[in-house]
Order: C-alpha cells, then structure tokens, then sequence
C-alpha cells in the first residue's frame, strides 16, 4: 500500500513537472507576440490573428468597451458561462439551507431548557469588537470598489462578492450575532435570488440579437462610449452592460457566501446546546 | 531576481501545507491552512493574475477559514 501511495506521488510530480517546463515566459502573449502593436484605434481587427487568445487582445478593449480583458471575457464573450457558475452557487446555497433545515426549522430548539448565559459563549474584549467594526468597514468598501470598477481594474463581481462575505464573517465570528437570525436569512435569500435574476433579465434584454448580447454598448449614450484602443484613464460610465452584469453577480455572491455562514453559524449555536 | 522569490514561496507552500497535516491541534492546522492560501496569493500576484489573487485572499484565507472555525465549535478542537 505505502510503495503504491509513494509510486502515485512520484507520477503526479511528473506531470505537474512537465507542465511547469512547458510553460510560456510570464506577461507575454501565447500566440503572435506583436499582437498588440500597429492596429488601428477603433473597428474589428484580425490581422494576424492566429488563435482566440491572439483576437480577445487585439479586440476585447475595442469592442467592448472594457479595460478589463479579464472582465470583457468571463462577462461577454463568454457570458453563459459565467451564469453558470452563478446557477452552481445558487444550487449550493439551496442544497446548505435544505440540509440545515431541521436544525433551523423551530425556534424552540435554540432556547429550550438552556440557560441564556450557557447558550453563546460570548467574547467580552472591546478591543476585538471595536477593531472587527473598522475592518468591517473597509473590507466592505474594499468590496464594493471591486465590484463597481470590475470593467475597469482588476475585480469583478465574483472577486467583490467574496471579500464582502469575508466581512460578514469577521463580523459573526467577532460580535456572536445570534439574535433575528431568521429574518436575516430570509432578506439574504431574497437578495441573492434578486442577483441571479438580474443577471437572467439583462440577458434576456438583447434577445433581439442573441441571450447575454452587449446591446448597450456602441451608439447609446447611457454605457456605450466608444473607447478607442490603447491606454486610458479608465471610464466608469462604460462597457454596455458589463457593470450591470457585475453588480449582479457581486449582489449575488454577496449574499450567497454570507447565507452560507449565517446558516452554518445558526446551526453550530444550536447544535452545541443540544 | 524574481525567481529566487518564487523558489522561497514554493518552500513556504510546501513547509505550511505539511504544517496543516502535521498539527493535531485541529485550530492551529486551520490557521496554518489559511497562511497557506495568503502565500499561495502572494504567487497569483507575482504570475500577473490580480484577479485570482483577490478570489484566493477572500475564499481561501478568509471564507474557509471561518467555515472550518465554525466546524470545529460544532465537533471537537483536538485529533485523536
């Protein structure tokens, strides 16, 4: 048994060995390496573009409007795909709240012939509370830049969603929130199903063309500035219908991730006294 | 130059990823866990991919670690 463990580890190094050796130089592109020089400032351009990787960098920030390639990909060249990663972590987020339902179903069970002193162990440090409450503060700001500029810096909504959690699990872990733990989950599962079907809607708004087509972007006035290639300080009125599709990802893995805890959180209280 | 700092992240990987197996205090190999994924952003940064840096700091450092806290107030903090 150990031989056949120790042989199974020396083939996956070897693997992972081979792939580290054919790896490219960092920061240079993986087809043509002039990609990025002489291209005219607007219009589609696939002169000497050889594979996908070679057009995202030639056009993304030209037909797009976005700075962010990152951002212009996972959000429009392959925005099915990123609906489904939203639909995946909405399936978890059902499947924890199904599982912990009968831990959660009555109220009773929290309170019942436990003393309210036994029930929380709870931290009496000002200072622990105090500096979670400035963390809490940042962490969210932090978050919410992440999300609101995912078309211009790097971020974006599933980035930003997942440092807000963080804050709400500075904040549970730190202040032992136990109190209207039932009504808060049921303003966070409203929410992250909030997100998720702002992300279906704005899809659905340019079926005229196709599901999840830019169509706000070239010739409104409202997200559609024609940026032309190269640097620039970077527009927040921009990229079409990125930002929204952003902000809703953000809502939703926001309020996902932070049922996720709030329901194990819940749950361990209540196990604990049983 | 930055591949001598490579080589001292992939050794403070690997010496924090035997750290979270070796230690039966169940807390401490969380916390040597969630050192694990800060080091591990530390090189998502230096390979030009801010975005997955900023993913790895916020799941892995800082969402599992409070999972796995919370799994422990349900069950016991010490290995048998």
């Amino acid at each position: 048994m150990r031989l056949i463990s120790v042989v199974a580890i020396v083939v996956i190094f070897g693997f992972i060995f081979v792939g580290i050796l054919h790896l490219h130089p960092i920061g240079e592109p993986v087809g043509n390496p002039r990609i990025l020089y002489e291209r005219p400032p607007l219009g589609i351009d696939t002169q000497g573009v050889t594979i996908m990787d070679d057009y995202f960098l030639r056009n993304g920030q030209v037909e797009t409007g976005s700075n962010n390639i990152v951002a212009s990909i996972v959000f429009d060249y392959r925005g099915f795909d990123t609906l489904g990663e939203a639909t995946v972590l909405f399936i978890v987020v059902s499947s924890i709240s199904m599982l912990f339902f009968t831990f959660l179903k009555s109220k009773s069970i929290v309170s019942a012939g436990v003393p309210r002193a036994r029930q929380f162990p709870r931290i009496e440090s000002r200072i622990i509370t105090f500096g979670a409450f400035l963390m809490y503060i940042m962490i969210l700001s932090f978050g919410i830049y992440l999300v609101v500029h995912g078309h211009v810096s790097p971020g974006g909504g599933f980035q930003g969603g997942s440092v807000m959690a963080s804050a709400t699990a500075l904040l549970l872990i730190s202040f032992y929130i136990t109190r209207h733990m039932q009504r808060t989950r049921k303003i966070f599962s409203f929410f992250e199903s909030l997100g998720l079907t702002i992300f279906i809607g704005m899809g659905f708004a340019g079926i005229g063309i196709s599901f999840l087509y830019n169509f706000l972007a070239h010739g409104t006035t409202v997200f559609g500035k024609i940026i032309p290639f190269g640097p620039n300080p970077g527009y927040l009125i921009s990229a079409g219908i990125l930002p929204w599709l952003s902000l809703a990802v953000g809502i939703e893995v926001f309020f996902g991730l932070s049922l996720i805890l709030v329901t194990l959180f819940h749950a361990s209280g209540v196990k604990n006294n049983l | 130059m930055i591949y001598y700092f490579f080589l001292v992240i992939s050794i403070a990987l690997v010496i924090t990823a035997l750290l979270s197996i070796y230690f039966r205090d169940l807390l401490a190999a969380i916390v040597s866990y969630a050192v694990f994924s800060l080091v591990l952003t530390v090189l998502y940064f230096l390979l030009d991919a801010p975005d997955v840096a900023i993913a790895e700091a916020g799941i892995g450092a800082a969402l599992t670690t409070c999972i796995f806290v919370i799994a422990i107030r349900m069950t016991r903090r010490r290995e048998e």
